[in-house]
């Protein structure tokens, strides 16, 4: 066999072991499905998205090759034998034979500059189309605005159903956004204190949470399902529990969520084992979590004459700083999360733990509150040592703090009062 | 045959060298300068160039093993779902610190090491321009490093470390945030370790534009030197920048200024700019002494000149004048505007252009060459090899809606990875395996050298080329653990896994150091020559070690690649022939009687008021009055102490008898008397002929 074509068969067998572990990876990658895979988008934007980067990627792995296989073959046709340790009369070498001392060639070098060049010209006609087009942020259809707040660490979200930011949200929920399917959903993402980042990745990029801005997103989901998401800005302590999971449901399901989320919580009934979860609940948490029609200002150290009802519960809300930064002295005021529906959401604490067992993934979501399994040793952990569960610096009015002074009966009794909020 | 004949004499004479004015004998009683060359003390008081790179490289491996050692903890926090082997408020410091350890106490002291050794030698100096100065940067700069690692250890483990992420975003930085110390210790350590870069920075420009040996024009420095030369130019304009948003935050958070306070009405993009405008040169900073380090490994080991070598400069050059146009594309999604984004992403898109004008040459340089893969060899290719994969997924992240997906996940993790570890780091290590004999006149071992090239090189990818996977598959950075259900546990535990490979093979390099260190003690220091590799620039034109004064006499530059032509001809058939050996050609350091800059006590002094300096900031404001004391009196000291110590054992300075008036050739030294470069920056004057036939 001649060096060349030995050559060739090595280089060949190496480009086959090569390509075939490639394969394998690019399989796993695709077949095994992973719930915040950039690579199996359902929504619009995150299918544009795939559609202009796909090709690059197919462009990058023919480059790889080339330069890999460049490599190898320069290493097996070039390559000479000569003293390892360098001590021989030629030095490393085994002669003293030089090779033509070739300087350079400019028309080559200017070749290899104009290709490139031309090539990246192409690609970035269609990433500025691309990116015009994904920028053009407007909703479709729907008149709805949700209003994304980001703080540490979990997300609100305040949905204006007649779109307009500047009036007092219609609903105010928590970690799990829910969205009719099919429609693009205008989003409006602010933070209350650090910089964080919304992502669901299956239906479109992240956007920044800034405080001190407003940031214009959209989301769509082509299917009902469940999306998760991760914030992806580094927030601080507990910046890897800042989780949130967008609902996508058909239109009919949306408007019967939607009609629930717009009533209020009623107290419990007296001498109910929810009653008594209420009056530790009105000690204890109230003056962080809001629960509509029950918690009142008084719960906050307000005035107690003010009205009960809705959102003006938000004392301090006005168009501007409902999403705007608060001090950290005004954290407590309503930055916890709204629970007036808590029953309704799949998960809890900034969706780092499931509401319900086994994810409720089986259970249509409207369904959670009458079918599910309420998994109750991560709520009742969390109730009594939130600090242990997710790491937090209440001290700084960064999380939720430590309820340990709480019996198991006490315990029990705020789940049993929290399990009324459907 | 026309074979280019030389003849070589080593210079016998006495160097006739320039005279400073006349020093008064010990003008101010306490201000002598140090003596001697010998013994610990010597080391802390020395302005020699090489011996500050050597201790430039020592600094930068012991902060290597840190920052390395935190990764390791970051690999087994994450190898499984839920981790808990260190909680979210360790993490967040042990992953802070790995990133500011890697960047600016590694990888900037390490090609500073490169650039101090280096630069001198390679354009025929005698020293740097300003040796004490240069002495300053390293004090200072291990001042700053020490400073920043103290804080893992001040007041527990792990309580005062920065945790915001070594590109520490405000808010997030500010006092309500993060309470302790932390970020302190980052804004008053960066800001110290930036003084050293910029003084080094600007030292080393004039060493270039300078003090070149005769006939060492612009295109006859050694691509090394070239792209010392653009990273110096980059350091200089890049760190007042980092300054600047560094002081800044230090006024917010230690005298509650508002600059990042929003709820006072700033806007936090102000940080995002100021760092990235700093944070993108970096990255150049960063690599592109690597690349000048392979540009003279790959020509030695292929046995022919690079290929292309003014394409090679002329794209170093235009990556750093396109590295400052592409900052904003680390904030794609921080809200910058799509016409902003539009601009970033196309610009970002064509610096791919120069780096690869860079990669197609190192290969068209190895094609028809006679490869010799030594350890040198193998990690110059390393390089080419791994540096395109990190260059080729920057492509993927320049189309800014991908990056939307791609940001902020473990993709840009595998990215900078592939860049800083895959470029740089492998590059530094061929640089070490290249030039050791070069330094410590002794080679270390090649099959250690091999194997732990090899081992470094799997380990490397099995930590890194998981983390595209997992980064396409929506995992985030910088997140503590994560979910079982996610379906991150697979590919983790590999990157785990591949991140100890990398531990051995760094463990195999620095037993190939001792090991290599006590054969060669062993077999009675044999000498390695001049030119063990048989290279081509003038650094490998005196002997192994390098003699403090460098070269014997001045050498004059026809070509590039000096030293090269004077071995090799070329006969009538354009067939290389070799005219001389290296011993021949190579000056042997026997001459004596150069004149060197003393020694100095006060640089060390200076950095030490500057650590002072630092802790009181931090801590307590009457340290930092006192640092502040010693700061001034150090300087003082600098001013007042004589040019050269005229009681100095072994003193032969020429400056009494010689009176000949002819002043300082560099035109720097200064009516005192006491210029930096008053003896250090001109090359000895030499009898012309002795080495130019």
């Amino acid at each position: 066999m001649s060096r060349r074509l030995r050559a060739l068969v090595w280089l060949s067998s190496l480009l086959i072991i090569a390509g075939t572990i490639a394969l394998i990876v690019v399989g796993i990658v695709v077949t095994d499905d992973h719930p915040l895979s950039t690579l199996s988008p359902v929504g619009r934007q995150g299918r544009d998205i795939a559609r202009l980067i796909n090709p690059i990627f197919i462009v990058a792995g023919v480059v790889f090759f080339l330069v890999q296989g460049a490599v190898l073959a320069l290493w097996w046709r070039y390559r000479v034998g000569g003293s390892e340790t360098g001590d021989g009369e030629h030095g490393y070498y085994e002669d003293d034979e030089f090779p033509d001392q070739i300087h350079g060639n400019d028309r080559l070098e200017i070749a290899w500059t104009i290709v490139p060049t031309i090539l990246l010209a192409v690609i970035s006609v269609f990433t500025l189309v691309g990116l015009f087009a994904l920028d053009d942020v407007k909703a479709s259809e729907e008149d709805m605005v949700v209003t994304v707040i980001g703080q540490q660490w979990w997300w609100e979200y305040q949905y204006h159903l007649d779109g307009d930011t500047t009036t007092p949200p219609d609903i105010v929920t928590a970690n799990e956004l829910v969205i009719p399917a099919g429609v693009d959903v205008a989003l409006d993402i602010k933070s209350r204190d650090v910089i964080h980042s919304f992502w669901i990745p299956k239906l479109n990029g992240k956007r920044d949470a800034v405080p001190g801005r407003s940031h214009d997103w959209v989301i769509q989901a082509d299917n009902p399902g469940r999306y998760r998401g991760q914030c992806t800005e580094f927030c601080g302590l507990s910046h890897g529990y800042m989780k949130m999971v967008a609902i996508a449901l058909t239109p009919s399901e949306f408007a019967q969520w939607r009609d629930n989320q717009l009533t209020s919580a009623d107290l419990p009934t007296e001498g109910t084992a929810a009653a008594a979860g209420w009056d530790t609940f009105s000690q204890q948490c109230a003056s962080c979590h809001v629960i509509n029609g029950v918690t009142s200002p008084a719960n906050r150290g307000g005035d107690p004459d003010a009205p009960t009802d809705g959102w003006d519960i938000y004392g301090e809300f006005n168009g501007e700083s409902a999403g705007a930064y608060l001090e950290t002295d005004t954290l407590v005021a309503g930055a916890a999360p709204n629970l007036t529906h808590l029953m309704t959401r799949g998960t809890f604490a900034g969706s780092i733990f499931d509401l319900y067992l086994g994810a409720g993934d089986h259970i249509p979501y409207l369904d959670l509150p009458t079918s599910g399994v309420l998994n109750r040793g991560d709520l009742e952990a969390w109730i009594s040592n939130a600090p242990e569960r997710k790491p937090a610096d209440a001290d700084g009015l960064r999380g939720m703090p430590a309820r340990t002074g709480l019996s198991p009966n006490d315990i029990d009794n705020v789940v049993a009062f929290l399990s009324t909020l459907d | 045959m026309t074979i280019t004949e030389r003849t070589i004499t080593a210079p016998e004479e006495t160097l006739a060298l320039p005279a400073g004015p006349t020093i008064a004998h010990r003008p101010l009683g306490a201000f002598t300068r140090p003596q001697g060359s010998e013994g610990w003390t010597s080391w802390l008081f020395t302005v020699d160039h090489k011996r500050i790179g050597i201790m430039y490289g020592a600094a930068a491996m012991f902060f290597f093993l840190v920052g390395g050692a935190e990764a390791l903890f970051i690999r087994l926090q994450l190898a499984t779902p839920n981790g808990s082997v260190i909680g979210a408020g360790t993490y967040n410091g042990v992953f802070t610190m790995h990133g500011v350890t890697m960047v600016f106490l590694v990888i900037m002291p390490m090609a500073a090491a490169f650039a101090n050794y280096l630069l001198p030698l390679q354009i025929g100096a005698r020293d740097v321009a300003f040796p004490r100065l240069n002495a300053f940067s390293f004090w200072c700069f291990l001042a700053g490093g020490l400073l920043l690692v103290s804080s893992i250890f001040i007041g527990g483990w792990f309580q005062n470390a920065p945790d915001g992420g070594w590109f520490n975003y405000a808010p997030n930085s500010g006092l309500p945030f993060s309470p302790s110390k932390g970020i302190d210790f980052y804004a008053v350590g960066l800001q110290i370790t930036g003084v050293a870069s910029l003084v080094s920075s600007i030292n080393l420009i004039v060493t270039v534009l300078n003090m070149r040996t005769k006939g060492m024009s612009f295109f006859r420095m050694p691509v090394l030197t070239w792209m010392l030369l653009i990273t110096q130019f980059l350091l200089l304009f890049a760190i007042p920048v980092i300054t600047v948003a560094l002081f800044l935050l230090m006024f917010d958070r230690l005298w509650d200024a508002n600059f990042f306070n929003v709820a006072a009405g700033a806007d936090p993009l102000l940080w995002q700019h100021l760092f990235w405008i700093f944070g993108h040169p970096e990255v150049y900073i960063l690599i592109l002494p690597a690349f000048g380090i392979v540009s003279e490994i790959i020509p030695t080991f292929s046995r022919k000149p690079l290929f292309g070598y003014h394409f090679m400069v002329a794209s170093g050059i235009a990556i750093g004048f396109m590295g400052w146009g592409v900052w904003a594309h680390h904030m794609f999604t921080s809200g910058i505007g799509p016409l902003a984004v539009a601009a970033f992403s196309v610009s970002t898109m064509f610096i791919a252009v120069p780096t690869g004008v860079k990669i197609l040459n190192w290969l068209a340089t190895m094609y028809r060459g006679r490869l010799r893969f030594t350890t040198p060899m193998l990690y110059a290719v390393g390089v080419v090899s791994m540096f395109t994969i990190g260059g080729l997924s920057g492509v993927t992240h320049a189309i800014a809606p991908s990056d939307t997906q791609q940001t902020d996940t473990y993709y840009i993790v595998a990215h900078f990875h592939y860049v800083i570890f895959g470029g740089a780091l492998l590059g530094l290590f061929g640089g070490f395996y290249f030039w050791w004999p070069k330094a410590f006149g002794y080679k270390l071992s090649e099959g250690w050298g091999k194997a732990s090239f090899w081992v470094m090189l799997i380990g490397f990818n099995f930590t890194f080329g998981p983390m595209h996977i997992l980064g396409l598959q929506g995992m985030s950075r910088r997140i503590a653990t994560y979910r079982a259900d996610e379906g991150f546990a697979l590919w983790n535990m590999v990157a785990t896994i591949g991140s100890f490979v990398i531990a051995v093979g760094v463990a195999m390099f620095l037993w190939n150091v001792y090991t290599s260190t006590r054969k060669w003690q062993r077999a009675g220091r044999p000498d390695v020559g001049p030119d063990p590799w048989d290279a081509r620039g003038l650094e490998w034109m005196t002997a192994s070690p390098v003699p403090e004064h460098n070269f014997d006499s001045e050498i004059e530059v026809e070509r590039l690649d000096e030293f090269w032509h004077r071995k090799y001809g070329v006969d009538e058939n354009h067939r290389v022939v070799k005219t001389a050996t290296a011993e021949e050609v190579a000056h042997d350091g026997s001459n004596t009687k150069v004149h060197l800059p003393s020694p100095s006590y006060w640089p060390i002094v200076l950095g030490g008021g500057i650590l002072l300096v630092g802790y009181g900031l931090i801590y307590n404001l009457w340290l930092a009055a006192a640092g502040l004391v010693l700061l001034v009196g150090a300087i003082y000291g600098w001013i007042l102490e004589p040019a050269d110590d005229p009681d100095a054992a072994g003193h032969h300075d020429d400056h009494h008898d010689d009176g000949d008036g002819h002043g300082d050739p560099a035109g720097n030294g200064g009516p005192d008397g006491n210029g930096e470069s008053a003896s250090a920056a001109a090359p000895a004057d030499t009898e012309e002929g002795a080495t130019v036939g």
